[in-house]
Protein backbone atom coordinates (compact mmCIF):
# COMPACT_ATOMS: atom_id res chain seq x y z
CA UNK A 1 0.00 0.00 0.00
CA UNK A 2 1.53 3.45 -0.99
CA UNK A 3 0.59 6.46 1.45
CA UNK A 4 -0.76 8.93 -0.46
CA UNK A 5 -2.87 6.45 -2.95
CA UNK A 6 -6.40 7.46 -2.80
CA UNK A 7 -7.64 4.05 -3.74
CA UNK A 8 -5.89 2.34 -1.12
CA UNK A 9 -8.56 0.41 1.11
CA UNK A 10 -7.51 2.78 4.18
CA UNK A 11 -4.17 5.09 4.63
CA UNK A 12 -1.88 4.75 7.84
CA UNK A 13 -3.69 8.17 9.56
CA UNK A 14 -6.69 6.04 9.19
CA UNK A 15 -5.73 3.05 10.53
CA UNK A 16 -3.80 4.47 13.69
CA UNK A 17 -7.06 5.57 14.41
CA UNK A 18 -8.27 1.99 13.94
CA UNK A 19 -5.43 0.61 16.56
CA UNK A 20 -6.06 3.20 18.91
CA UNK A 21 -10.30 2.28 19.22
CA UNK A 22 -9.47 -1.17 19.92
CA UNK A 23 -7.25 -0.07 22.33
CA UNK A 24 -8.95 1.20 25.81
CA UNK A 25 -7.31 4.47 26.94
CA UNK A 26 -5.24 5.59 23.86
CA UNK A 27 -5.12 8.71 22.58
CA UNK A 28 -4.92 10.13 18.74
CA UNK A 29 -3.02 13.26 18.10
CA UNK A 30 -3.20 14.19 15.00
CA UNK A 31 -1.83 17.16 13.02
CA UNK A 32 -0.56 18.87 9.80
CA UNK A 33 3.57 19.23 9.40
CA UNK A 34 4.10 21.76 6.55
CA UNK A 35 6.14 19.76 4.46
CA UNK A 36 6.66 16.84 1.74
CA UNK A 37 5.61 13.03 2.90
CA UNK A 38 8.99 12.32 2.04
CA UNK A 39 10.96 14.19 4.45
CA UNK A 40 8.58 14.01 7.36
CA UNK A 41 8.69 10.44 7.68
CA UNK A 42 12.55 10.71 6.67
CA UNK A 43 12.55 12.32 10.55
CA UNK A 44 10.15 10.06 12.06
CA UNK A 45 11.48 6.36 10.70
CA UNK A 46 15.18 7.53 11.80
CA UNK A 47 14.83 5.51 15.05
CA UNK A 48 18.27 5.79 15.69
CA UNK A 49 18.78 8.92 15.20
CA UNK A 50 15.30 11.77 15.26
CA UNK A 51 12.92 9.56 17.04
CA UNK A 52 15.23 10.12 20.11
CA UNK A 53 14.90 13.71 19.57
CA UNK A 54 11.06 14.36 18.95
CA UNK A 55 9.67 11.15 21.09
CA UNK A 56 9.81 13.08 24.62
CA UNK A 57 10.33 9.55 26.97
CA UNK A 58 12.91 8.33 24.41
CA UNK A 59 16.56 9.29 24.74
CA UNK A 60 18.13 6.65 22.43
CA UNK A 61 17.02 3.29 20.47
CA UNK A 62 19.57 1.03 18.54
CA UNK A 63 18.05 -1.21 16.06
CA UNK A 64 18.99 -4.79 16.99
CA UNK A 65 17.70 -6.44 13.98
CA UNK A 66 15.72 -5.90 10.67
CA UNK A 67 13.80 -8.43 8.45
CA UNK A 68 11.53 -6.99 5.87
CA UNK A 69 9.00 -4.40 7.55
CA UNK A 70 9.78 -6.69 10.72
CA UNK A 71 12.32 -4.55 13.37
CA UNK A 72 13.23 -5.07 17.20
CA UNK A 73 15.49 -2.73 19.04
CA UNK A 74 16.57 -1.78 22.17
CA UNK A 75 15.25 1.70 23.99
CA UNK A 76 16.51 3.60 26.52
CA UNK A 77 14.48 6.20 28.11
CA UNK A 78 15.32 9.32 29.73
CA UNK A 79 14.61 8.09 33.13
CA UNK A 80 17.43 5.24 32.53
CA UNK A 81 15.03 2.13 32.08
CA UNK A 82 15.53 -0.38 29.22
CA UNK A 83 13.12 -2.18 27.07
CA UNK A 84 13.08 -4.32 24.02
CA UNK A 85 10.79 -3.20 21.08
CA UNK A 86 9.39 -5.75 18.53
CA UNK A 87 7.40 -3.87 15.47
CA UNK A 88 6.87 -2.75 12.03
CA UNK A 89 8.35 -0.06 10.22
CA UNK A 90 7.08 0.82 6.20
CA UNK A 91 6.81 4.19 4.36
CA UNK A 92 3.92 5.80 6.65
CA UNK A 93 3.24 3.38 9.34
CA UNK A 94 5.26 2.20 12.90
CA UNK A 95 4.49 0.19 15.37
CA UNK A 96 6.57 -0.50 17.97
CA UNK A 97 5.80 -2.42 21.39
CA UNK A 98 7.86 -3.67 24.55
CA UNK A 99 6.30 -4.98 27.68
CA UNK A 100 5.48 -2.13 29.04
CA UNK A 101 5.20 0.79 26.35
CA UNK A 102 3.30 1.20 22.74
CA UNK A 103 4.17 3.62 20.37
CA UNK A 104 2.43 3.83 17.68
CA UNK A 105 3.17 6.41 14.31
CA UNK A 106 1.17 7.41 11.11
CA UNK A 107 1.78 9.57 7.90
CA UNK A 108 0.30 10.21 4.52
CA UNK A 109 0.45 12.94 2.37
CA UNK A 110 -2.14 15.59 2.92
CA UNK A 111 -2.63 17.61 -0.57
CA UNK A 112 0.36 20.02 -1.78
CA UNK A 113 3.46 19.65 0.04
CA UNK A 114 2.13 18.85 3.38
CA UNK A 115 1.93 15.61 5.34
CA UNK A 116 -0.60 14.76 8.19
CA UNK A 117 0.68 13.22 11.19
CA UNK A 118 -1.20 10.87 14.09
CA UNK A 119 0.49 9.39 17.06
CA UNK A 120 -0.19 7.69 19.98
CA UNK A 121 1.27 5.66 22.57
CA UNK A 122 1.71 4.99 26.60
CA UNK A 123 1.91 2.59 29.20
CA UNK A 124 0.60 -0.81 28.73
CA UNK A 125 -1.78 -2.11 31.15
CA UNK A 126 -0.59 -6.34 31.20
CA UNK A 127 -2.28 -8.61 29.80
CA UNK A 128 -5.03 -6.04 28.06
CA UNK A 129 -4.81 -4.15 24.70
CA UNK A 130 -5.13 -0.71 26.93
CA UNK A 131 -3.00 1.72 28.41
CA UNK A 132 -2.52 3.16 31.75
CA UNK A 133 -4.30 6.88 31.49
CA UNK A 134 -0.66 8.79 32.21
CA UNK A 135 0.74 11.07 29.66
CA UNK A 136 -1.40 9.74 27.07
CA UNK A 137 -2.47 13.11 25.68
CA UNK A 138 0.23 15.30 26.74
CA UNK A 139 3.30 13.07 25.36
CA UNK A 140 1.73 12.54 21.55
CA UNK A 141 0.97 16.29 21.80
CA UNK A 142 4.67 17.20 22.94
CA UNK A 143 6.34 14.76 20.70
CA UNK A 144 4.25 16.56 17.56
CA UNK A 145 5.36 19.65 18.66
CA UNK A 146 9.04 18.26 18.68
CA UNK A 147 8.17 16.58 15.19
CA UNK A 148 7.70 20.09 13.36
CA UNK A 149 10.75 21.81 14.95
CA UNK A 150 12.59 18.63 13.75
CA UNK A 151 11.57 18.53 10.34
CA UNK A 152 11.94 22.00 10.06
CA UNK A 153 15.72 21.87 10.55
CA UNK A 154 16.12 18.95 8.85
CA UNK A 155 15.33 21.52 5.47
CA UNK B 1 -13.58 -15.48 1.20
CA UNK B 2 -10.55 -16.35 3.16
CA UNK B 3 -8.58 -19.36 1.87
CA UNK B 4 -7.77 -22.31 4.67
CA UNK B 5 -4.50 -21.00 5.06
CA UNK B 6 -5.64 -17.01 5.49
CA UNK B 7 -8.63 -17.92 8.09
CA UNK B 8 -6.09 -19.71 10.16
CA UNK B 9 -3.34 -16.91 10.55
CA UNK B 10 -6.66 -14.21 10.90
CA UNK B 11 -8.00 -16.41 13.87
CA UNK B 12 -4.57 -16.83 15.24
CA UNK B 13 -3.94 -13.12 14.93
CA UNK B 14 -7.48 -12.67 16.47
CA UNK B 15 -6.43 -14.78 19.43
CA UNK B 16 -3.12 -13.07 19.99
CA UNK B 17 -5.24 -9.91 19.76
CA UNK B 18 -7.48 -10.30 22.50
CA UNK B 19 -4.69 -11.64 25.25
CA UNK B 20 -3.12 -7.79 24.56
CA UNK B 21 -0.30 -8.15 22.21
CA UNK B 22 -1.08 -4.97 19.96
CA UNK B 23 1.61 -5.82 17.80
CA UNK B 24 -0.61 -8.62 16.46
CA UNK B 25 -3.32 -6.30 15.82
CA UNK B 26 -1.50 -4.52 13.61
CA UNK B 27 -1.02 -7.40 11.89
CA UNK B 28 -4.49 -8.52 11.93
CA UNK B 29 -5.21 -4.93 10.28
CA UNK B 30 -3.09 -5.56 7.48
CA UNK B 31 -4.21 -8.83 7.13
CA UNK B 32 -8.66 -8.20 7.41
CA UNK B 33 -7.71 -4.74 5.28
CA UNK B 34 -7.92 -6.20 1.87
CA UNK B 35 -10.73 -8.67 2.72
CA UNK B 36 -12.55 -5.51 4.09
CA UNK B 37 -12.10 -3.26 1.61
CA UNK B 38 -12.65 -5.38 -1.32
CA UNK B 39 -16.31 -5.90 0.28
CA UNK B 40 -16.99 -2.20 1.13
CA UNK B 41 -15.18 -1.60 -2.57
CA UNK B 42 -18.42 -3.24 -4.43
CA UNK B 43 -21.20 -2.44 -2.21
CA UNK B 44 -19.67 1.68 -2.09
CA UNK B 45 -19.48 1.43 -6.00
CA UNK B 46 -15.64 2.53 -8.29
CA UNK B 47 -15.97 6.09 -8.02
CA UNK B 48 -16.33 6.35 -4.16
CA UNK B 49 -12.79 5.93 -3.08
CA UNK B 50 -13.47 8.20 -0.29
CA UNK B 51 -16.62 6.96 0.86
CA UNK B 52 -14.66 3.45 0.66
CA UNK B 53 -12.08 4.60 3.25
CA UNK B 54 -14.92 5.96 5.43
CA UNK B 55 -16.71 2.02 4.83
CA UNK B 56 -13.56 0.04 5.21
CA UNK B 57 -12.21 2.35 8.49
CA UNK B 58 -15.57 2.18 10.63
CA UNK B 59 -15.90 -1.69 9.86
CA UNK B 60 -12.38 -2.00 11.23
CA UNK B 61 -12.80 0.59 14.02
CA UNK B 62 -16.41 -1.77 15.06
CA UNK B 63 -14.24 -5.11 14.66
CA UNK B 64 -11.51 -3.49 16.82
CA UNK B 65 -13.74 -2.50 19.78
CA UNK B 66 -15.93 -5.64 19.40
CA UNK B 67 -12.61 -8.48 19.10
CA UNK B 68 -12.70 -9.00 22.91
CA UNK B 69 -16.69 -9.37 22.81
CA UNK B 70 -16.31 -11.90 20.17
CA UNK B 71 -16.99 -15.36 21.84
CA UNK B 72 -15.56 -17.86 19.48
CA UNK B 73 -12.60 -16.19 17.14
CA UNK B 74 -12.96 -18.87 14.54
CA UNK B 75 -16.23 -16.43 13.21
CA UNK B 76 -14.24 -14.33 12.67
CA UNK B 77 -14.21 -13.87 9.13
CA UNK B 78 -18.69 -13.93 9.39
CA UNK B 79 -18.47 -11.04 12.13
CA UNK B 80 -16.43 -9.36 10.15
CA UNK B 81 -18.64 -9.27 6.85
CA UNK B 82 -21.68 -8.94 8.46
CA UNK B 83 -19.92 -5.66 9.29
CA UNK B 84 -18.34 -4.64 6.34
CA UNK B 85 -21.92 -5.03 4.14
CA UNK B 86 -23.35 -3.07 7.22
CA UNK B 87 -21.13 -0.39 7.10
CA UNK B 88 -20.95 -0.24 3.26
CA UNK B 89 -24.34 0.43 2.81
CA UNK B 90 -24.78 2.90 5.64
CA UNK B 91 -21.81 5.22 3.73
CA UNK B 92 -23.01 4.49 0.56
CA UNK B 93 -26.26 6.08 1.68
CA UNK B 94 -25.03 8.67 3.67
CA UNK B 95 -23.25 9.79 0.54
CA UNK B 96 -26.42 10.03 -1.59
CA UNK B 97 -24.73 7.61 -4.09
CA UNK B 98 -27.95 5.48 -3.96
CA UNK B 99 -30.02 6.83 -6.85
CA UNK B 100 -29.35 4.77 -9.93
CA UNK B 101 -28.25 6.54 -12.61
CA UNK B 102 -30.35 6.98 -15.97
CA UNK B 103 -30.43 4.62 -18.76
CA UNK B 104 -29.15 7.07 -21.25
CA UNK B 105 -26.04 7.87 -19.12
CA UNK B 106 -24.68 4.03 -19.14
CA UNK B 107 -21.78 3.27 -21.65
CA UNK B 108 -22.46 1.36 -24.53
CA UNK B 109 -21.61 -2.29 -24.11
CA UNK B 110 -18.11 -3.16 -25.74
CA UNK B 111 -17.08 0.30 -25.46
CA UNK B 112 -14.63 -1.22 -23.05
CA UNK B 113 -13.59 -4.78 -21.45
CA UNK B 114 -15.77 -6.81 -20.02
CA UNK B 115 -14.89 -7.28 -16.74
CA UNK B 116 -14.85 -2.70 -16.71
CA UNK B 117 -18.41 -3.04 -18.10
CA UNK B 118 -19.88 -4.90 -15.46
CA UNK B 119 -18.18 -3.13 -12.85
CA UNK B 120 -19.37 0.11 -14.19
CA UNK B 121 -23.11 -1.66 -14.25
CA UNK B 122 -22.70 -2.68 -10.80
CA UNK B 123 -21.76 0.59 -9.61
CA UNK B 124 -24.67 2.15 -11.29
CA UNK B 125 -27.12 0.30 -8.66
CA UNK B 126 -28.32 1.50 -6.15
CA UNK B 127 -26.08 0.15 -3.06
CA UNK B 128 -29.41 -1.79 -1.59
CA UNK B 129 -29.07 -4.13 -4.74
CA UNK B 130 -25.79 -4.20 -5.03
CA UNK B 131 -25.16 -5.95 -1.94
CA UNK B 132 -27.60 -8.24 -2.37
CA UNK B 133 -26.40 -9.08 -6.14
CA UNK B 134 -22.93 -9.81 -4.73
CA UNK B 135 -23.77 -11.83 -2.01
CA UNK B 136 -26.16 -13.53 -3.66
CA UNK B 137 -24.51 -14.22 -7.04
CA UNK B 138 -21.28 -13.48 -6.26
CA UNK B 139 -20.27 -14.61 -2.89
CA UNK B 140 -22.84 -17.77 -3.32
CA UNK B 141 -24.59 -17.03 -0.13
CA UNK B 142 -28.09 -18.32 0.08
CA UNK B 143 -31.16 -16.27 0.82
CA UNK B 144 -31.18 -17.01 4.91
CA UNK B 145 -27.14 -16.05 4.71
CA UNK B 146 -27.65 -12.61 2.62
CA UNK B 147 -30.96 -12.06 5.12
CA UNK B 148 -28.79 -12.47 8.36
CA UNK B 149 -25.89 -9.77 6.84
CA UNK B 150 -27.95 -7.51 5.34
CA UNK B 151 -30.41 -7.32 8.55
CA UNK B 152 -33.39 -8.24 6.42
CA UNK B 153 -35.93 -10.88 6.18
CA UNK B 154 -35.72 -13.37 3.32
CA UNK B 155 -38.43 -12.41 1.36
CA UNK B 156 -37.44 -9.16 1.13
CA UNK B 157 -34.11 -10.47 0.34
CA UNK B 158 -36.26 -12.87 -2.68
CA UNK B 159 -38.18 -9.43 -3.69
CA UNK B 160 -34.73 -7.54 -4.00
CA UNK B 161 -32.98 -10.24 -5.59
CA UNK B 162 -35.26 -10.26 -8.67
CA UNK B 163 -35.02 -6.28 -8.87
CA UNK B 164 -31.73 -6.06 -8.67
CA UNK B 165 -31.16 -8.74 -11.16
CA UNK B 166 -34.09 -6.93 -13.42
CA UNK B 167 -32.11 -3.69 -13.14
CA UNK B 168 -28.90 -5.03 -14.20
CA UNK B 169 -30.06 -6.70 -16.91
CA UNK B 170 -31.98 -3.41 -18.19
CA UNK B 171 -28.56 -1.53 -17.54
CA UNK B 172 -26.60 -4.13 -19.43
CA UNK B 173 -28.80 -4.80 -22.49
CA UNK B 174 -29.30 -0.80 -23.07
Amino acid sequence: MTTDDPTAPLDPVRRLHVMAAGIHGAHVTEGVVDAPFDRVWAVMADLEGEFGRFQPDMHSLRVTRRDGERVAALARSRYGMRARFDGVLRPGWCWLQSRFLIVGMAAVADGAGATRVALTGGVRVPGRAALVPLGTRREPRLALARLRQRVGASR
Amino acid sequence: MADPDDHSRGVALARAARRGDTLAMSDLLDHLTPYVGRICGRICGPAAAAGRQDAVQETLTAVFRGLRSLRDPEALYGWVRVLAVREAVRTARRDGRDTPAELAALPSPGDAQLAADIRDVLGRLSPEHRAVLLLRDVEGLDERAAAGLLGIPEGTVKSRLHRARTVFRRMWTA
